[in-house]
């Protein structure tokens, strides 16, 4: 055949799934983030999308981007830089910087693409990259495209960060990388010692808020105001696909820096602008979250604590966690897919973690409960789950 | 603690596993490490003696053992 060694490299080990008779990845969904999620014909409790304040079906949300649709239509097909700069990006960059606490702020089509982005940026090879051993894969491919030394240090630990910083004074510059709230165990990252070591040391800090933003702090403002820092000098970058319920990645810190990705980001310049309706979409949610942040945020510990007994009554091996996140440890790839079967076939849709996602034989399964799930629907999950070891 | 056992307690520090290190664990089949494992193995070991390591200098490496003989010649 036609280049027959170079297509044996694609080979998928479905072995773990085949054993199981269940792959938990890529099951098509027939519906949108409702009470329920419809797939393969059944209503499900969507517990594994990130839809933390239940708005990505809000009809306020809705009416916002078909609005936008209208005026705009579909697409402006340039970048930025061209035609993609419409008067609501221009806008929505102000009210984001202006909300998340910080200076200037850059919108991308994801925040995959951000983290990549920003590191291909701004970082040469003589530089170091200390970063979570947890952080997020973006996060590290993109010190790995530039080529520069990477050093994880142990997940939260400062006095291990410390050690490394002060032996790093032969780069030109040290950036320390983390992520705000750990998305597999819901873990917080102690920002504010992160951002005093940093200044010690002389070092940049870079915090990936994708999973705080719209949940922590005062009006879900996230990290930098969950934990009072005012004075951050680093680097911010979020997801609006997961609480903001829309989708893209925002690079928020100071204006010269800003100002240099608008010219020089390449993953910024040369990509499509994210789209009016996406625009539009954010901004309502922007709106929404400053006005109903309380309410919101009350409902999500509510049902995150409800599913969280339930988990410990039915025997799981649970994380405790500060954010509305539930995980439970369920080790090996095997057994970790036969739970997320067991609980789908039950009627409940989670997030299985296996291996290269998290260490080897360390897996997990997450639960989110987002606030658009009524309150029957999360009794009834909790009952699936209460008794889901039984059977 | 002699040279061994420190690479040793610097390999459990980083990892974290629950099977015992041996000198002669390997580290991908044995202690199941990734590529990102390896990185925290060499934070540690940087660490733990206060020397640079060259990531390139450890794809050699396949067991504990390997780790001894390289930084014993790269500090001696
Ligand atoms: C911490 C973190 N950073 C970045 C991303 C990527 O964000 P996006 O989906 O906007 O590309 C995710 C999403 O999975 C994430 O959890």
């Amino acid at each position: 055949m036609f280049c027959n060694d170079f297509y044996k490299r694609f080979y998928v080990d479905e072995q773990a799934a085949e054993k199981i008779g269940f792959n938990p990845y890529y099951i098509e969904v027939e519906s949108g983030l409702d009470e329920w999620i419809r797939m393969e014909g059944r209503d499900i409790i969507d517990l594994a999308s990130n839809n933390y304040l239940g708005l990505a079906a809000d009809i306020r949300l809705k009416n916002a981007i078909i609005t936008a649709v209208e005026k705009y239509g579909a697409s402006l097909c340039g970048t930025p830089v061209s035609t993609g700069y419409i008067d609501l990006f221009k806008t929505l960059e102000k009210e984001l910087s202006d909300f998340i606490g910080l200076e200037d702020t850059v919108i991308l089509p994801s925040c995959y693409q951000a983290n990549i982005g920003l590191f291909v940026s701004i970082a040469r090879k003589n530089d170091l990259v200390i970063v979570d051993r947890f952080a997020h894969s973006s996060l590290i491919q993109g010190a790995k495209a530039v080529g520069c030394k990477i050093r994880p240090f142990l997940h939260n630990d400062m006095e291990y960060l410390e050690r490394l910083l002060k032996r790093s004074h032969d780069y030109i510059q040290v950036f320390v990388v983390t992520e705000s709230v750990f998305s597999t165990d819901g873990t917080i990252a102690p920002l504010r010692e992160i951002n005093e070591l940093c200044r010690h040391y002389n070092a940049l800090p870079i915090i990936d808020d994708s999973h705080g933003i719209g949940v922590l702090g005062n009006e879900g403002k996230g990290i930098l105001d969950a934990q009072n820092i005012h004075d951050f000098n680093g680097i911010y970058t979020a997801s609006l696909g997961k609480a903001f319920a829309n989708s893209g990645g925002v690079i928020c810190g100071k204006k010269e820096i800003i100002k240099y990705l608008r010219y020089y980001c390449p993953h910024l310049v040369y990509s499509t602008s994210v789209t009016p309706s996406v625009l539009a979409g954010i901004k309502a949610v922007l709106k929404i979250i400053r006005n109903d942040s309380g309410v919101l945020k009350n409902k999500l510990y509510l049902y995150k604590n409800i599913l969280y007994d339930s988990l410990v009554e039915a025997g799981f091996d649970t994380v405790s966690s500060p954010a509305p996140i539930n995980s439970i440890r369920t080790g090996s790839r095997e057994n970790t897919i036969a739970t997320a079967k067991k609980l789908y076939e039950k009627g409940i849709l989670s997030t299985p973690f296996i291996e290269p996602s998290v260490p080897i034989n360390e897996g997990r399964i997450r639960f989110i409960a987002g606030i658009n799930l009524s309150e029957t629907a999360i009794e009834q999950g909790s009952e699936i789950i209460k008794r889901i070891n039984q059977t | 603690m002699d040279f061994e056992d420190r690479i040793i307690a610097a390999l459990n520090k980083s990892l974290g596993r629950k099977t015992e290190i041996k000198l002669e664990s390997r580290l991908k089949e044995d202690l199941l490490c990734d590529s990102f494992d390896t990185l925290m193995i060499i934070s540690a070991l940087e660490d733990e003696f206060s020397i640079e390591i060259d990531e390139g200098n450890f794809s050699d490496i396949i067991t504990v053992k390997d780790i001894v003989h390289k930084l014993r010649s790269a500090i001696d």
